[in-house]
């Protein structure tokens, strides 16, 4: 299979054109550095590869230098028939000097190049527009201008790259010594002179938005706030959500029971499945919200605003500006936030940041934190008249994984030795255009998000909940307490004496090792054998019945948001750190501080 | 003067870059527009000696003080 490579400047819509051509889902976002690893998909009979973004074909860090060796191995192979240079049309001579570069290296191994100026629908709106065939002319190459956004000029494309994969046209000879970077560098600027749009126009209205976010006073306010509203609304806007996932859920159980009548197999379904799964069900809403803001934050182009105001209090603690946009989607999940961190350039904060992702509040620690936010704190308390208890609780606990990763940072940049060999490289970033988010592929990573939760954690929190309604339901008569599982529970019971917690959390909290929302199905199948009967769903009213103390509760939420309970990112860190050592260290280290900082709180609220 | 010393809505041209700057980021800093005789904008400074920002050519640009200092100015800023 002939296949076309899609180079380009970063935040250049590269992903987004790629989308479009294979029907794939790359993930989109407005800032430079989102796509980090290559991505192969097809379009008709031709395989295409989006690359990460890069200024240039000199690396800065080592990663850089992975793609972009990457890009000469790919222009280099024999199957390559096409490079397909993306360029930001509103930012032409940034763009240019790069895909210069890029042609200059195709022209090398006799490969040709067409041009996409893509954004097109940006220049148009500022009432400009760009001749593409002098352009064309005077770079040696066709050149496509559309908009991979509004699918303007992509249909034209499409049908020119299905002819030009198998039939490249023709390599034309270019009259700039292209080894010359500093000739390269005034031709882009000549060129970007003569054909592209008068830069203030586009720059003016971003500047003018960020006269406000930057400011140096309303800019402080309008981050704390974004932040406060970011971790406030995953509480309040998915509670009307959840309740219906909850009444759904209790329906159908009611139906199905009322066909299987009396007897073991009603017991099963009630106690582990319903209250399993189920329990953990509830909190997909709360999941699929949280991607919601995060993805408009990202594709809003504020996110490069953020990662600027934070670089000097970061910078404190030993991290980069850089830094906050994986501690950001670290709240979503930490695999992709661990993979992100490759846009740091600086080595040694790379390692620090990935090393203290996992301390921030990732989706799978919300149904946790929801349930026993709810066992804890009244439903309609409110803090200072206006927020709701249980939200400011959820921001608070989000509050201290966050203080958890800093403090871990300083010792971490403390007492880690600076490598000689890993030269630091400076803070340097480039702050895109606001734009409103892209609707379409939004809602599509919100579904999917969910979906891909319910498919990660359902098959094991299913296992989980069989094992342990098995060893609680039998032998047949015993109450839960002589169960099997009772008596395994008993022997582990005094690790979790000082927390105040009795064998079942025990149980609970021992099989959240393998995936921290275990915990949830797994208390839910407990408290579903113990009483028989009653409402299922209920899993916070159970507990709540049952008596959980204050002390015990805090201690066992700051355990929660502290302790690294997931297998998939101890895969990811030493995939990313190359050393497995590193990865377990921290799956134990965190653990233990957990352990820790759970029986300390614990004790001092008393038990 | 360096970079690092203009002030909010100031403009001027760009001299050189400092020699002690490591090839490899000098080297990026010319790919992104700052090269010798190119006009440049501080847009705004930020407390605590945070990074600043500046536009060069059609990109905004935030810059730590570390590099900063070491992209030389024309002489004469014009405010
Ligand atoms: N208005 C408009 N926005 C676009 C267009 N193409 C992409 N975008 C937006 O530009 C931003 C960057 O798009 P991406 O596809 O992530 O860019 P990329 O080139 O893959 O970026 P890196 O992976 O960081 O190199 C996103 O916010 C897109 O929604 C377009 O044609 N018009
Ligand atoms: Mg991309």
């Amino acid at each position: 299979m002939k296949r076309i490579i899609l180079v380009g400047k970063p935040n250049s819509g590269k992903s987004l054109l790629f989308n479009q051509l294979t029907g794939l889902r790359q993930k989109v976002a407005n800032f430079p550095g989102v796509t980090v690893e290559l991505k192969s998909g097809q379009f008709e009979d031709l395989e295409v590869i989006d690359f990460p973004g890069t200024y240039s074909l000199h690396s800065l860090s080592r990663d850089e230098e992975i793609a972009i060796d990457k890009l000469g191995e790919a222009v280099h192979d024999q199957q390559t028939s096409l490079v397909v240079c993306v360029l930001d049309a509103t930012r032409l001579e940034r763009s240019l000097v790069f895909a210069l570069q890029a042609q200059a290296l195709a022209r090398k191994n006799n490969k040709s190049v067409v041009f996409v100026l893509n954004m097109i629908d940006e220049v148009h709106r500022y009432g400009e527009s760009i001749d593409t065939e002098k352009l064309a002319a005077e770079l040696g190459g066709p050149v496509y201008a559309l908009s991979a956004k509004t699918l303007e000029g992509v249909a034209a494309f499409k049908q020119a790259l299905s002819e030009l994969g198998q039939q490249p046209p023709a390599i034309q000879q270019l009259d700039i010594d292209a080894d010359d970077d500093q000739q390269l560098v005034q031709r882009a600027q000549s060129l970007s002179k003569r054909f592209g749009m008068k830069a203030d126009l586009v720059l003016k209205s971003q500047n003018r938005i960020d006269k406000f976010m930057l400011n140096n006073v309303l800019g402080g306010v309008a981050f704390l706030a974004i932040m406060f509203f970011l971790f406030q609304s995953i509480f309040t806007w998915a509670t009307p959500l959840m309740d219906g996932v909850e009444f759904l859920l209790a329906e159908l159980a009611h139906v199905i029971t009322s066909f299987t009548g009396e007897g073991i197999i009603t017991d099963f379904l009630n106690d582990a499945i319903f209250g399993g799964i189920g329990s953990f069900l509830v909190f997909v809403p709360q999941i699929m919200v949280l991607t919601l803001i995060i993805g408009i934050l990202e594709d809003s182009g504020y996110l490069a605003r953020a990662a600027l105001i934070c670089h000097k209090p970061l910078s404190f603690f030993g991290l980069s500006g850089r830094s906050f946009i994986p501690y950001l989607s670290g709240h979503a999940c930490a695999i992709p936030a661990i993979m992100a961190a490759r846009t740091i350039e600086s080595p040694r904060k790379r390692l620090i940041t990935m090393m203290t992702i996992p301390l921030m509040s990732c989706s799978a620690r919300l149904p946790v934190y929801a349930l026993l936010v709810a066992v804890l704190i009244p439903e309609n308390a409110t803090f200072l008249g206006i927020f709701n208890l249980q939200g400011a609780a959820f921001f608070g606990l989000y509050l201290f994984g966050i203080c958890m990763a800093l403090i871990v940072s300083l010792v971490l940049n403390v007492f880690t030795k600076k490598d000689e060999n890993l030269t630091d490289m400076p803070f340097i970033l480039e702050l895109p255009s606001y734009r409103l988010p892209h609707w379409k592929p939004l809602i599509h990573r919100v579904w999917n998000s969910g979906m891909q939760f319910i498919k990660r954690a359902a098959p094991i929190i299913f296992m989980v909940s069989l094992g342990i309604w098995v060893l609680g339901y039998f032998p047949v008569g015993a109450d839960l307490e002589h169960s099997l599982l009772g008596k395994i529970g008993h022997i582990i019971e005094p690790i979790f004496a000082p927390l105040g917690l009795d064998w079942r959390y025990g149980v609970a909290i021992l099989m959240s090792f393998l995936a921290r929302e275990v915990f949830v199905g797994a208390l839910g199948t407990l408290f579903g054998i113990a009483g028989a009967d009653e409402n299922i769903s209920g899993l916070a009213a159970n507990i709540q019945a049952d008596g959980l103390s204050l002390g015990s509760g805090i201690g066992l939420l700051l355990f929660y948001v502290v302790a690294l309970q997931c297998v998939a990112t101890v895969a990811v860190l030493k995939g990313e750190t190359g050393k497995s050592s590193i990865a377990w260290g921290l799956y134990a280290a965190y653990g233990i501080l957990a352990y820790i900082i759970g029986v300390t709180a614990a004790q001092l609220i008393g038990v | 003067m360096t970079l690092w010393e203009m002030k909010a809505k100031q403009q001027a041209l760009i001299h050189s870059l400092s020699a002690k700057l490591s090839p490899a980021v000098a080297g990026r800093l010319h790919e992104m527009g700052f090269n010798a005789g190119q006009a440049i904008l501080c847009l705004r400074r930020s407390p605590l000696r945070g990074p600043l920002v500046v536009q060069v050519g059609d990109c905004v640009y935030s810059l730590e003080q570390e590099v900063a200092q070491a992209v030389l100015l024309e002489q004469s800023a014009a405010s």
